[in-house]
């Protein structure tokens, strides 16, 4: 009589535990890959804090914002299931990325991945994505390659450098035919000659390809084209080399102290450019800002965002308000990108319906989302499904921003590029050093 | 215009001729400059081995220790990192002392394996409470008299103030630590244990406390090597492995032991670090189709390395050497 009641005692307590991790998938884990320590930790607590901000909204009901993640406090389409996120550290080290996102998947059994800033991590990630058939979001790398590879499981939301190295040139053009807001046109020769230099990971080095190929094409052929290690202590012979021919304009990429350690290279050895640009990345982190204070004035950077975005769109003027009170800081690109990836990934779910890979592939395959509900200035998200481009969000575009000093002695980033989009009058020649 | 053409390329020649020559003389002024700086550092190395016989393997990261000092002590107090020297030089000579009296010394009795493992597990026992106490952030000064600051010599070649002050500080510790060894009745106690320390012992010299002495001035020339080095290198608990790597070099290619041939070597070493910006410069003033898109900026380390391995193969006892 005993030993009958073992066997249905048995079987209940099988379903019970088969049933806990069942009732647990009411939660919809991501897997968060971010740099937060190293070089570029500055800017992975930017991203994370990006991130945190879309979660809160999208589990959350917010009747005030205009977005419709606000108004569903969670996935609605999975009966109201709450999204969670785990953050890991890959301290911009690709190997150690792709052991990541393989513990993510298999210890922690996320739905997907976000991440990972890193091009070169991004990279390795989404190899590992790819091979167990996770679905991945990338929100804030931009290697051109990456979307060249016919990854089917990944998608990329910000636009990539050959896009954003196409604006630098047009604006460039631009201001060789007055199109520039307070600047009347500048002959080209003051423009020239273009020296580069690049740190010399995936991003940087496809940076440097990017603007060679582009600038030939465009009469703004770099004379000396430098590729360092974005861990160099020092860059004073590099800085040497960029000097040599007298450049007009400097063009850069680097990822964080290299991109600080640059501009005081330049200060000490008194470098006279007329145009200093940087590729987004160390060019727009907090610390440049924070460390370089009014040295800073008059240098570009390709950018995303500007909390100016707000004066032009509603939706961007609250989400930087939740932004600074949660953080005390304005969005930077960064933080809006990961924002807008994480919301990406809210509405990917919202339509599957479903955690099932097969079913979210399908969902961001089609997915389209309105320009209305996005706080980035772009045309929308659609990603491409054929072609070389794959996975690319084809509706993203760029903008450049130049560092200002307003009348209250505080720098913002003021936008010159796209040229109707200007928020201000364009500093030319930059003042120095 | 005939006759003008060929007088015209000729003076366009010479043009680019001056503007390579003045290329090359800024590399080669930066990377003495440099090289000042690389010699302090190795100077530490080279007490240390030419008295003991004993490689330190964490020479690295008393400088890093005494880039932290230095930062500390200018962001902690509110004031010029120049004030940190002297913090640094205190604070690394405690830490050799303390290092030859806690470590070393029970390392002493051992096989020499046990030396060389002894001083490695130190650096890394230093470096990973460094990335615990400190992060793993790079961390720079920002503010002081000499940061930034820099002046034109001559035909623009520009001095950094900060390198300036590396250079001259390195000079004067080169300087002491000469007269010291060779004037002082301390020095010839050190240099009698350096040569014979059991004879020494017999002739009632305390070599212990030499030993402990040597270890205190090597730690105290890195230590402030570092302190000064962070008023232009960012500091994180990884950077003593660059140094630690170049001050081998330099101390192999001066000489196991050598005090001018560090000097020497560190000079050499700083020109080989600046081999970048010469080829650059012949590439561009010159035009030659082939050199161009060659990346020399990224082995820029490399030369000093090719040289540290061509001088351990051809001349192991280096240029200046007299330990065998």
């Amino acid at each position: 009589m005993q030993r009958k009641l073992w066997i249905p005692a048995l079987c209940i307590l099988m379903v019970a535990t088969l049933a806990i991790p069942a009732m647990a998938a009411e939660e919809i884990k991501i897997g968060l890959i971010y740099p937060m320590t190293g070089g570029a930790a500055a800017e992975g607590k930017e991203l994370r804090d990006g991130a945190e901000l879309a979660l809160e909204i999208a589990n959350n009901v917010r009747n005030d914002l205009d977005m419709a993640m606000a108004k569903n406090g969670g996935i609605k389409s999975l009966g109201g299931a709450k999204v969670k996120i785990i953050i890991q550290d890959h301290q911009g080290n690709p190997q150690l990325g792709a052991d990541l996102a393989k513990k993510l998947i298999q210890d922690e059994k996320v739905v997907g991945i976000l991440g990972c800033y890193h091009s070169a991590v991004t990279k390795t990630v989404a190899a590992v994505a790819d091979r167990f058939g996770v679905p991945m979001i990338n929100d804030s790398s931009t290697s051109p390659a990456l979307t060249k590879e016919g990854y089917k499981w990944f998608w990329r939301t910000t636009p990539h450098d050959t896009i954003f190295t196409q604006d630098l040139f047009v604006f460039l053009e631009g201001l060789t035919q007055g199109k520039v807001r307070g600047v009347k046109a500048v002959d080209k020769k003051e423009l020239l000659p273009v020296v580069v230099a690049c740190e010399k990971t995936e991003w940087g080095s496809n940076v440097e390809a990017a603007i060679k190929e582009i600038g030939k094409a465009t009469g703004f052929e770099p004379q000396v084209s430098i590729l360092y290690a974005a861990k160099a202590p020092d860059l004073s012979s590099e800085v040497q080399s960029l000097l040599a021919p007298k450049p007009g304009t400097m063009l850069f990429a680097g990822y964080g102290a290299d991109a600080i350690l640059m501009i005081k290279t330049l200060k000490s050895q008194k470098a006279k450019p007329r145009v200093v640009w940087g590729q987004n990345a160390g060019f727009e982190s907090p610390e440049f800002l924070s460390s370089l204070g009014d040295d800073v004035v008059g240098i570009l950077t390709r950018t995303v965002f500007s909390p100016r975005v707000g004066e032009v769109k509603k939706v961007a003027q609250q989400v930087n308000d939740m932004y600074r009170a949660k953080t005390g800081r304005d969005l930077s690109g960064a933080s809006a990108r990961a924002f807008t990836a994480f919301q990406t990934w809210i509405y990917v779910l919202e339509k599957a319906g479903s955690t099932k890979p097969e079913d979210i592939q399908k969902a961001a395959n089609e997915i389209k989302i309105d320009a209305a509900e996005l706080i980035v200035p772009w045309a929308g998200i659609k990603f491409t499904t054929s072609g070389v481009d794959i996975g690319q969000n084809e509706l993203g575009t760029g903008m450049i921003g130049q560092y200002q000093k307003g009348k209250d002695g505080k720098i913002t980033l003021e936008i010159v590029y796209p040229f109707e989009l200007a928020t201000a009058d364009m500093i030319y020649p930059i003042k120095g050093w | 215009m005939l006759v003008c053409l060929p007088l015209n390329s000729a003076s366009k020649a010479d043009i680019i001729m001056d503007e390579l020559l003045l290329q090359i003389v800024r590399a080669v002024v930066s990377g003495l400059m440099m090289g000042l700086v690389f010699g302090l550092v190795a100077l530490g190395l080279t007490i240390i081995f030419g008295v003991m016989d004993i490689v330190n393997f964490a020479h690295g990261e008393f400088l890093m220790i005494g880039m932290y000092a230095g930062l500390l002590t200018a962001t902690g107090f509110k004031v010029d990192p120049l004030v940190g020297l002297p913090v640094g030089a205190v604070f690394g000579f405690l830490l050799g002392v303390m290092c030859y009296y806690g470590l070393v010394r029970f390392l002493l009795r051992g096989p020499v394996a046990a030396q060389l493992f002894g001083t490695f597990g130190l650096m890394l026992f230093l470096r990973n409470l460094a990335l615990l106490i400190m992060g793993a952030d790079p961390r720079s000064v920002h503010q002081g008299i000499l940061v930034g600051k820099s002046f034109v010599l001559g035909p623009d070649i520009i001095i950094e103030m900060t390198k300036l002050a590396a250079g001259i500080l390195s000079v004067v510790a080169f300087i002491s630590m000469w007269w010291l060894l060779n004037r002082t009745r301390v020095g010839m106690a050190l240099t009698a244990t350096a040569l014979d320390a059991q004879a020494a012992r017999y002739m009632g010299i305390p070599t212990e406390k030499m030993n402990a002495l040597a270890w205190g001035l090597g730690g105290a020339t890195v230590a402030m090597a570092g302190a000064l080095l962070v008023n232009f290198w960012p500091v994180e608990p990884n950077v003593g492995l660059l140094f630690t790597m170049i001050a081998f070099a330099t101390v192999a290619l001066g000489g196991f032991g050598s005090i001018s041939g560090a000097a020497v070597a560190g000079l050499i070493v700083g020109v080989l670090i600046n081999i970048a910006p010469i080829w650059d410069a012949i590439n561009l003033f010159t035009g030659i189709e082939g050199l161009k898109g060659l990346q020399i900026h990224q082995f820029k380390y490399s030369f000093v390395y090719l040289t540290y391995f061509l001088i351990m193969v051809f001349r192991p006892r280096g240029l200046f050497g007299w330990k065998h």
